[in-house]
């Protein structure tokens, strides 16, 4: 019996369609560990991750406007991901600008090629910091779980584009596909206490982040021993600011537990108590 | 004779790419003259030298030995080729190019103005009957227009010697017939055209003296006559000198 | 010159019938219009990641075409055996070599002037600004690149007889010089002799190409370089061009192309 190419057809798309029916429950669950749910992630697979890693470094080249070691050049080795570590950091934005990672010119060649590339080191400024964003939002969807893309992302919609709704935004979706994660819990306090001045918003994102913390091993504790220290200090600091020393004190002294400049803490407790010392009559 | 075709000596020797082979000789000291207005045919065997003769007079292969000379001009220099016209057995011209593009290109090669080469471009589209497909890439023409346009660009310089390679190879008897006939008109103007050809019969007719080669060396040179004589006609001339004997057929 | 300029009209005409210049414009007007449409973080104003991939996408593009182009140009007539009817026209091998670069760098030169304007078109509708000292100057950097380029490319299509080896080495050298020319030394010095040597030598003896890249100037709104510089860069491709020509010339010369 013949039968008819169309017929075949017919009866095959019918069967792709039943299968993908009845397997399409169970397949969704064949993969093992998160992955991105998005195009790119689909995409680029396991090398994602080096993508997003990649996009990451593109930020901070926009960043600095081009200005930007290669694997090559002096320094390398020590190259960090400048972007990160120079926000809300004066110290490290001068540090930053000491370095001259091309060095002296090592031959005529190597003189004469400076001149088509970008030398100067500079800074995005007055608004031009949104250049950075399509690779931060790249980076994010490759890969959700690189922590520092979001806290990044957010530092800057706040503080240099003015945009705290979209910097809140972007940390809750860090937060829904890193949930509890304690920086982004720190940075999301950070945002309601110093731009949108949310005291109660900020204290509450900032005890949850504590209490996530204390939950960690003690491994990934010590890995995260300076996020746990600046969510004591910046509570102690709020509940200062708020009148309530006691709590103030209470916070400084968790800092300390963690702190590898306890006696700078000293300080801090010291002068509070001057304060619950001079309210007292 | 006022010679305007001269090879002295030639030699052409290929060596060979692989190991341990011995190099090839094409051509092994030949001297040729052919006189301004005489149609010249060059016979020969497969293999014999032809190709590689005319190779070495339009500057393809550079002699090994020996000079080679047009119009008193050593073929290694370009100029020598200013007043000829080369007509190959296959049609080997841009496919991309409409037939008056190529004609243009190639007139301003020879350096012809603009004004002059519309005009004469004009003419040879009329002589090869091109006119109507002249704007047509030349990838769309059949295999007879292709060698049509061949003969026009063979003769877009109003050339004093036509060089031509087997010139009736794949025509039809029209097309043959029309060869024949702008050779014999290029022949009346006081033209000289050299040509090889295997259509001895046709060679016969039209030329005034034939040369034959066979592996690498002229074996004969004069007139028709000449090398007919004591012999049938030129066919069988040319079996005796080129050593074939008869033999029975298989 | 009038025969170089003939030669070069029909490399130019060839490459414009061809679908290949065309295909790569669409496919890079395709991906810039959509890498520019895709919305991040709601701001209209950002602009420079759309003019990074522009730019290099027309690199890319550029380079495509430039190495194809030139790769196929003696091959493809040797093969197609068309030129046998020129070589028995008046003219030269050496006007026959300057011709097809002349045609192959005035051709590619046209195709950039169109990118270029694409990308102007694109990069102002945001930024509302035209650096155009800076757009002809990466412009002409890039076109000189290419002429150093093609010069190669057309030296490696005498001495390799497919042009899919001489595009594929001449892709990998011009890669290879781009991202590590400038670094070679650093490289070398981490090397043991002799390829500590050989490295170095080959440093300064090679055309650096990465000079030509402008593209960050562009991108980064760094301004104009100078001029002088911009002439001496020209100048030294100039005389890479030449080199490469002249070896070209030397191979082509007296090459049986019958065989």
């Amino acid at each position: 019996m013949k039968l008819s190419p169309l017929l075949a057809l017919i009866a095959l798309l019918t069967l792709a369609f039943s299968l993908s029916v009845t397997i399409a429950p169970d397949a969704s669950g064949w993969s093992s560990g998160k992955k991105a749910g998005n195009f790119l992630g689909l995409m680029f697979g396991d090398g994602r991750k080096l993508m997003a890693s990649q996009f990451f470094t593109m930020a901070d080249v926009y960043f600095h406007s081009g200005y930007y070691p290669s694997v090559f050049d002096k320094n390398s080795s020590e190259q960090k991901e400048i972007i990160s570590a120079s926000h809300g950091r004066k110290e490290s934005e001068e540090d930053e600008k000491n370095e001259d990672f091309l060095g002296k010119p090592k031959d005529w060649i190597d003189a004469f090629g400076r001149n088509f590339k970008i030398t100067r080191h500079t800074h995005l400024e007055s608004g031009n910091e949104r250049e950075i964003l399509p690779w931060l939002r790249l980076a994010a969807d490759l890969d959700p779980q690189k922590i520092e893309t979001y806290t990044v992302g957010a530092f800057f919609l706040k503080d240099h584009l003015h945009r705290p709704d979209q910097a809140e935004a972007f940390l809750r979706e860090g937060l829904r596909n890193n949930p509890d994660n304690a920086e982004i819990l720190f940075e999301l306090g950070r945002m309601y206490h110093e731009t949108t001045h949310e005291t109660d918003r900020a204290r509450n994102v900032w005890e949850l982040g504590i209490k996530k913390f204390l939950e960690l091993s003690p491994d990934d504790q010590k890995e995260n021993r300076l996020v746990f220290e600046e969510t004591a200090v910046n509570l102690a600091r709020l509940e200062d600011d708020a009148g309530n020393y006691d709590r103030a004190i209470y916070w400084f002294r968790q800092g300390q537990t963690v702190s590898l400049d306890p006696g700078s803490l000293d300080v801090q407790i010291d002068k509070i108590q001057k304060k619950i010392s001079a309210k007292q009559p | 004779m006022n010679v305007i075709l001269k090879t002295e000596k030639l030699r052409v020797e290929y060596r060979s790419r692989e190991f341990r082979q011995t190099s090839k000789v094409a051509l092994q000291g030949l001297d040729l003259e052919v006189g301004a207005g005489e149609v010249f045919g060059f016979l020969g065997p497969n293999g014999a030298g032809k190709t590689t003769t005319m190779n070495v007079l339009l500057g393809f292969v550079p002699p090994t030995s020996g000079t080679a000379s047009l119009f008193g001009i050593d073929v290694r220099q370009p100029i020598a080729r200013q007043r000829i016209g080369y007509l190959p057995e296959l049609t080997y011209y841009y496919k991309f190019l409409t037939a008056d593009e190529l004609l243009h290109f190639y007139a301003k090669i020879f350096g012809i103005a603009r004004a002059e080469a519309d005009k004469r471009i004009a003419e040879l589209l009329k002589l090869v009957e091109l006119e109507h497909a002249a704007k047509r890439p030349i990838k769309s023409y059949s295999k007879g227009m292709q060698q049509r346009v061949g003969l026009a660009q063979a003769l877009i310089n109003n050339p004093d010697l036509l060089v031509l390679d087997e010139p009736t190879s794949g025509l039809d008897p029209l097309g043959r017939m029309k060869v024949r006939e702008i050779i014999q008109r290029l022949k009346d103007e006081g033209k000289t055209v050299f040509f090889s050809s295997h259509e001895l019969g046709e060679v016969e007719t039209i030329c005034d003296r034939v040369a034959i080669v066979h592996q690498g060396e002229l074996k004969a040179v004069g007139t028709v006559a000449e090398i007919s004589a004591g012999h049938e006609n030129l066919e069988k001339a040319f079996l005796k000198i080129v050593g074939f004997q008869n033999s029975p057929l298989p | 010159m009038n025969k170089i300029f003939a030669v070069a009209g029909v490399v130019i005409k060839e490459l414009y019938r061809r679908k290949d210049f065309y295909v790569l414009f669409v496919l890079t007007a395709l991906l810039t219009v959509g890498a520019g449409a895709v919305n991040f973080f709601n701001d209209e104003k950002i602009i420079r990641y759309v003019k990074d991939i522009c730019l290099l996408l027309i690199w890319v593009s550029s380079l495509v075409i430039a190495i194809v182009t030139a790769a196929r140009q003696i091959p493809a007539e040797r093969e197609a055996r068309t030129i046998f009817p020129l070589l028995a026209k008046p003219v030269s091998r050496g006007q026959i070599i300057t011709g097809k670069f002349l045609g192959c760098w005035l051709a590619t030169g046209i195709g950039l002037l169109v990118f270029y304007f694409f990308f102007a078109v694109i990069a102002s509708s945001r930024e509302h600004t035209w650096p155009l000292m800076t757009y002809v100057q990466a412009a002409w950097m890039q076109w000189c690149l290419l002429a150093v380029v093609i010069a190669m490319v057309l030296l490696g299509s005498i001495y390799f007889a497919a042009p899919s080896s001489t595009s594929t080495i001449s892709f990998v050298v011009v890669g290879g010089i781009m991202l590590l020319g400038g670094h070679l030394k650093v490289l070398a010095l981490q090397q043991a002799e002799p390829v500590q040597s050989l490295l170095i030598f080959i440093y300064y003896f090679m055309p650096h190409l990465e000079w030509y890249y402008l593209s960050d100037f562009v991108v980064y709104n760094m301004g104009a370089v100078p001029w002088l510089k911009i002439a001496a860069a020209t100048l030294y491709a100039a005389t890479w061009t030449g080199i490469f020509l002249l070896v070209a010339w030397f191979g082509f010369r007296r090459k049986n192309l019958t065989t």
